[in-house]
């Protein structure tokens, strides 16, 4: 099992330094001096200086990536220009509010997919299955910042019940009941196409292993259709289902940067928005490379739990 | 509707399942069942016969509610005297397991991958009724031990996948004994495993009927299987009762044509003694062999990685133009490795395989595709040896597109040339695979495998997956073929008397070796290996007046202990 | 089954009608607009929806109807000229290196990275390097697409080379560029079209996700996304803006779903 995650390992770690290496080229690439399009047009010629300095631009390319990626292992992660104030700080403030956003939306997304998914193989109803499908339908074809528009409409501005964004004043412990009512609608609306994602592949999965011949001895020896689904077939469809939830959390972080921007949810989301809008490229690289690791560590993640909920990876083939 | 077949000849013994007029339909056009009429005595074991499309499955699985969606049953399938058809899903379940219980064909999917074998007996028993986990335990630990497992402490805490083909089917017959079931319907139940595994399955399942009475349908195809167990036979074909009775009056008197064609296409081996010392077969001196294998090894696996395993080790073998040598064993002795290693198609560790004499490993890549021109390769599964999008004519004509033999009429004549021996009208070369029976697509690879003339075709299991009859006559076409065409072959086979009836010498593998080899009713007849003998044994002779399958076993038991 | 006959359930022909219904507005539509997309109208300062301006006025007196009609091209070209051209690059540089396998643990290394990119932020990363604007948008959909299909393609030629029907080719003397073109591209057609579909779908939202977001088209041109950022910014003072551009969003990827839907319903029967 260990062995497992080791053998892993290596292809993540060049990923993420074919990935970082791709950031900082990009920088480079820009056509013009990258100082200009750090500094703006009306910077005073000080800082450019200082900028060039800070940056070392005046050393050759391989010495200016080593040292940017010496400066990431140090959690130096440089000045923004624009933003203003220590690249690592920015990352601090808006890291937990991504983190709880996101993390709400995973979970939300999951139980109710398992739920749905569930329940429709179990009751197997034409009526059901349609009535899911269609739902599953649309949060598929609804786009994040419309469903997040409708939510705002209609559970904020039509039925003033939840805020309209914003995180909870008083931060997430002091008042957990606030908590939730702010964190409610924007981790809904992140979790919308999750869902829809994972609990139709989940329903699909569920149904193909229900046409399994194990199934069959099962139900032979009189196994109740609940129990089938739930205590046979569920533990054969999750290996492939948490690869699915591996790569939606990809949708998850892109995600992100639209609903904290439509519910004004200061995270990092916002803060690459901000960044790349105001052209400060130290903040862009780094936020960059960041979800880039995420995202190599969620498939390291699902590769190793899928690994672990198939006893035919964990225990090996000998006889 | 047609009376209960041969339920009242006997007195005494009461019907314990009995089945009127069953008639079932689908939606989809697919074989239905017409009309069978079969009933089961307290502590009989029934015999249901057919090939595919005979019902005999289905017929069985209608007595559980287990059809497939959209399959409606109509008649009636009585147990004792509760009437089955139409009971609700939850009153089945009652039913199911309980009363009557269910052993499927193959092993290797009919376990729960995930859970434990320990987990899974656990589950079946209390499906009926709640039982503690200790008591649990050990009821599965008995349950084991009644199929005979070795070391059951050990293997209840074990996956499917940590278990061989015959353990696993052990453990589904557990599953199905657990709940001290009166009626056992066996699907096929040995038809997936080798033929020294199903002689002990079916050993056991005669001793589970003599100590617990159960009674059993059994459902196969396989006449030999029929003779060794059965005491009384139904014939199904096209889901209608063709014929039935008792095996030994059935098997010396068949009354029914169909019967008769179903008993004559059994192949059987020579008897022992059968071989007379005679002159070598048809061995012209030849300049050289049309394939010889010289000490030749193949590994699976990674060896960089240092997990390789030994498929094929130190094997030599020479094949006269125009001879036909039958490689026979059971899974995982390498006889599909050694086909495979002559077409190219796994490397080589060791030694020199040589086509003509001629090295093909050491051949260049632009060689081995000439060399390819005389080399055919027919494969085992009818399913997937033709490409679903191309038209059977385009398929059969490939090779000669490759080569770019001819013009495109002269190869449209060589393929309607070639339909025409292999004995198929002309027209079928506009149609697609899956518009064709398996015996029809299995005549279409012979076709391909022909089209370029070769001087040598690989045959790997070609007719394994086809019923008797159907495996008949495509190894009746094959003889044809190969006295016309005059080709050299390697048959794989791992039935013995398919390769008695085509080859002209037989080598005999086990793990990867060869260990024994000579004209076939030699080897046949006089095995002077033991594994041979052992392994001839164990295939059970249609002619219930000799079950032997019990001796074999016994023998083996001894030599093991 | 075929393709043209998946195509032909009801499922598939619901969606192919609402797609060809937007593409149809979207061809023939800048003929029927009543107005010019960056016209300025006297007088019309959103005004809601009415007989003479049907979805409405803007903030500055242009006319919604006719800037959506005209915005669909964006959105068709991203849909049905970048994701074919970066789905054609996909396949064939994954067929062409499936086989060799240096070629092929180099090509899909390249993809590795490219995918450990999320989608959106690959997209902000790119427009962050190459600027905003109509192009920015298709040089992302192609970028994305080529793995995507890479991969697809990577992984059917996987499957079906090991197939017997390959095999026996390969013994007749087959080279691996006759399997390529012969069994493997047609067999890995109904995979390539579903994923066609979905890809399709996700180029609408990237397209509406980049112009919501300020990095795809431009002002004052339009684009579905861009108009629906223009209509959330008055989302209190003027609903009606967005209603447009949404809904053909909606029913051009509600379209392509169920076009992807119905094909893949139809492989696995």
């Amino acid at each position: 099992m260990l062995s497992y995650l080791v053998r892993r390992i290596p292809s993540a770690v060049g990923v993420l330094f074919a990935a970082s290496f791709l950031i900082f080229l990009m920088l480079r690439l820009i056509p013009g001096d990258p100082v200009d399009a750090l500094a703006g047009q009306d910077a005073t010629q000080e800082s450019r200086d200082a900028i060039r300095a800070d940056l070392g631009l005046d050393k050759p390319f391989w010495s200016q990536y080593v040292s940017w990626l010496g400066g990431l292992f140090r959690l130096d992660l440089g000045q923004s220009y624009r933003i203003g104030g220590d690249v690592g700080d920015l990352l601090r403030n808006g890291a937990l509010n991504t983190v709880v956003l996101t993390v709400a939306a995973l979970l939300i997304a999951l139980v109710l997919a398992l739920v749905t998914s569930l329940v429709a193989v179990i009751r197997d109803s034409r009526w059901l299955n349609a009535a899911l499908n269609a739902v599953n339908t649309i949060g598929l074809a609804l786009p994040t910042f419309a469903s997040g528009l409708l939510l705002v409409l209609v559970f904020a501005v039509v039925f003033p019940l939840l805020p309209s964004g914003g995180t909870p004043p008083e931060g997430y412990l002091a008042r957990p009941d606030i908590s939730v009512q702010y964190l409610l609608l924007p981790a809904f609306c992140l979790a919308l196409p999750v869902w829809a994602g994972l609990s139709r592949f989940l329903t699909e999965a569920l149904r193909s292993q229900l046409r399994q011949p194990y199934i069959t001895t099962a139900r032979a020896a009189g196994v109740s259709r609940t129990r089938l689904v739930v205590r046979h077939a569920l533990p054969n469809a999750l290996p492939s289902a948490v690869t699915v939830l591996g790569i939606q959390v990809g949708t998850l972080l892109g995600g992100a940067v639209l609903v904290e921007q439509i519910f004004t949810w200061p995270g990092l989301g916002s803060l690459i928005e901000l960044a790349i809008s105001g052209r400060d490229y130290p903040v862009v690289q780094v936020l960059l490379l960041l979800s880039v690791a995420v995202f190599v560590v969620t498939q390291l993640l699902t590769d190793v739990l899928q690994a672990w909920l198939d006893p035919r990876i964990r225990i090996g083939g000998a006889r | 509707m047609t009376d209960p077949v041969g339920s009242t000849e006997e007195t005494g013994t009461r019907d314990v399942l009995t089945i009127e007029g069953l008639a079932i339909s689908f939606a989809q056009p697919r074989p239905a069942v017409n009309d069978i009429s079969v009933s089961i005595r307290q502590g009989e074991v029934l015999a249901l016969v057919g090939e595919s499309g005979s019902g005999k499955s289905m017929t069985a699985r209608a007595v559980l509610g287990l059809l497939p969606p959209g399959a409606r049953a109509s008649g009636s399938i009585r147990f004792h005297d509760q009437e089955l058809l139409g009971l609700s899903e939850r009153e089945l379940s009652q039913v199911r397991g309980r009363r009557i219980a269910m052993v499927f064909q193959e092993p290797q999917t009919a376990l729960n991958p995930v859970r434990t074998i320990g987990w899974q007996l656990r589950e079946v028993l209390r499906a009926h009724g709640s039982i503690s986990r200790r008591d649990a335990r050990a009821r599965a630990l008995a349950l084991l031990e009644q199929v005979e497992i070795p070391e059951p402490e050990r293997r209840i805490d074990h996956y499917p996948h940590q278990l061989s083909g015959g353990q696993k089917q052990r453990v589904v017959l557990a599953l199905a004994l657990a709940n001290e079931p009166e009626l056992l319907l066996a699907d096929e139940p040995t038809t997936a495993l080798d033929v020294t595994v199903q002689a002990e399955i079916l050993t056991l399942l005669r001793r589970i009927r003599e100590n617990t009475g159960t009674s059993i349908l059994l459902i196969t195809h396989n006449m030999g299987v029929v003779a060794e167990v059965a005491d009384r036979v139904v014939v199904l074909r096209q889901g209608d009762v063709v014929e039935s009775g008792g095996t030994a009056e059935l098997f010396r008197a068949p009354e029914h044509a169909y019967t008769r064609q179903l008993l004559d296409s059994v192949l059987t081996l020579p008897e022992a003694g059968d071989y007379v010392h005679s002159v070598p077969g048809p061995e012209a001196p030849a300049e050289h062999p049309a394939l010889s294998y010289e000490s030749v090894s193949v590994a699976y696996g990674s060896s960089r990685r240092g997990r390789a395993f030994p498929a094929v080790t130190q094997v030599s073998l020479d094949l006269a133009p125009g001879e036909v040598l039958g490689l026979v064993g059971e899974s995982g002795s390498g006889k599909t490795t050694l086909g495979r290693l002559a077409a190219g198609l796994v490397p080589l560790a060791g030694g020199t395989v040589r086509l003509d004499g001629e090295d093909l490993f050491a051949a260049s890549a632009a060689r081995r595709r000439e060399l390819g021109r005389d080399l055919a390769f027919v494969h085992q599964d009818p399913e997937a040896s033709l490409d679903p999008r191309m038209s059977v004519g385009a398929s059969i004509r490939e090779p000669l597109d490759i080569h770019r033999v001819g013009t495109p009429a002269e190869r449209a004549a060589r393929v309607a040339e070639l339909l025409e021996a292999v004995r198929l009208p002309a027209e079928v070369a506009r149609r697609r695979p899956r518009e064709l029976s398996g015996g029809q697509r299995q005549r279409i690879a012979m076709a391909r495998a022909l089209v370029l003339k070769p001087r040598l075709m690989i045959a790997d299991e070609p007719t394994s997956a086809l019923d008797v009859s159907v495996q008949a006559d495509v190894l009746a076409l094959f003889r044809d073929l190969q006295k016309e065409f005059g080709f050299a072959c390697v048959f794989i086979s791992h039935d013995l008397a398919v390769v008695n009836s085509v080859a002209d010498r037989v080598a005999v593998l086990r793990h990867g070796e060869v260990v024994e080899s000579g004209p076939v009713a030699q080897v046949f007849g006089t095995p002077s290996h033991p594994y041979t003998q052992r392994l001839l044994a164990a295939v059970p002779v249609p002619d219930p007046s000799r079950r032997t399958t019990e001796q074999v076993v016994e023998a083996n038991r001894r030599r093991a202990g | 089954m075929t393709t043209s006959r998946q195509l032909t359930r009801p499922k598939a022909l619901a969606g192919l009608g609402l797609v060809g219904f937007v593409l149809l507005l979207g061809l023939v539509g800048p003929l029927l607009a009543p107005y010019g997309p960056l016209e300025q109208i006297e007088g019309a300062n959103l005004v809601g929806p009415s007989p003479s301006h049907w979805l409405g006025t803007d903030e500055v007196n242009r006319d919604v109807l006719s800037r959506t009609l005209s915005g669909i091209r964006l959105d068709l070209l991203v849909v049905f000229v970048a994701v074919p051209v970066g789905a054609a690059i996909g396949v064939l540089t994954g067929l062409l290196t499936a086989w060799w396998n240096v070629a092929d643990v180099l090509t899909q290394r390249i993809f590795d990275v490219v995918l450990a990119f999320p989608t959106l932020i690959f997209a902000i990363a790119l427009s962050a390097f190459i600027g905003p604007g109509v192009w920015t948008i298709a040089i992302v959909i192609v970028a994305l697409e080529i793995p995507v299909f890479g991969r697809l393609v990577r992984t059917s030629v996987r499957t079906v080379r090991e197939m017997p029907y390959v095999e026996a080719a390969q013994v007749a003397g087959a080279g691996p560029l006759w399997v390529l073109r012969r069994h493997v591209l047609p067999n890995s057609l109904e995979p390539l079209t579903v994923q066609l579909a979905v890809s399709m779908s996700v180029a609408v939202f990237i397209e509406a996700a980049m112009s919501f977001l300020g990095i795809g088209v431009q002002a004052p041109n339009p684009s579905l996304g861009s108009l629906i950022k223009d209509g959330t910014t008055l989302m209190y003072d003027a609903p009606f803006l967005a209603l447009g551009p949404l809904a053909l969003v909606l029913v051009l990827v509600l379209g392509l779903l169920l076009i992807s839907q119905s094909l893949s319903e139809a492989h696995r029967d």
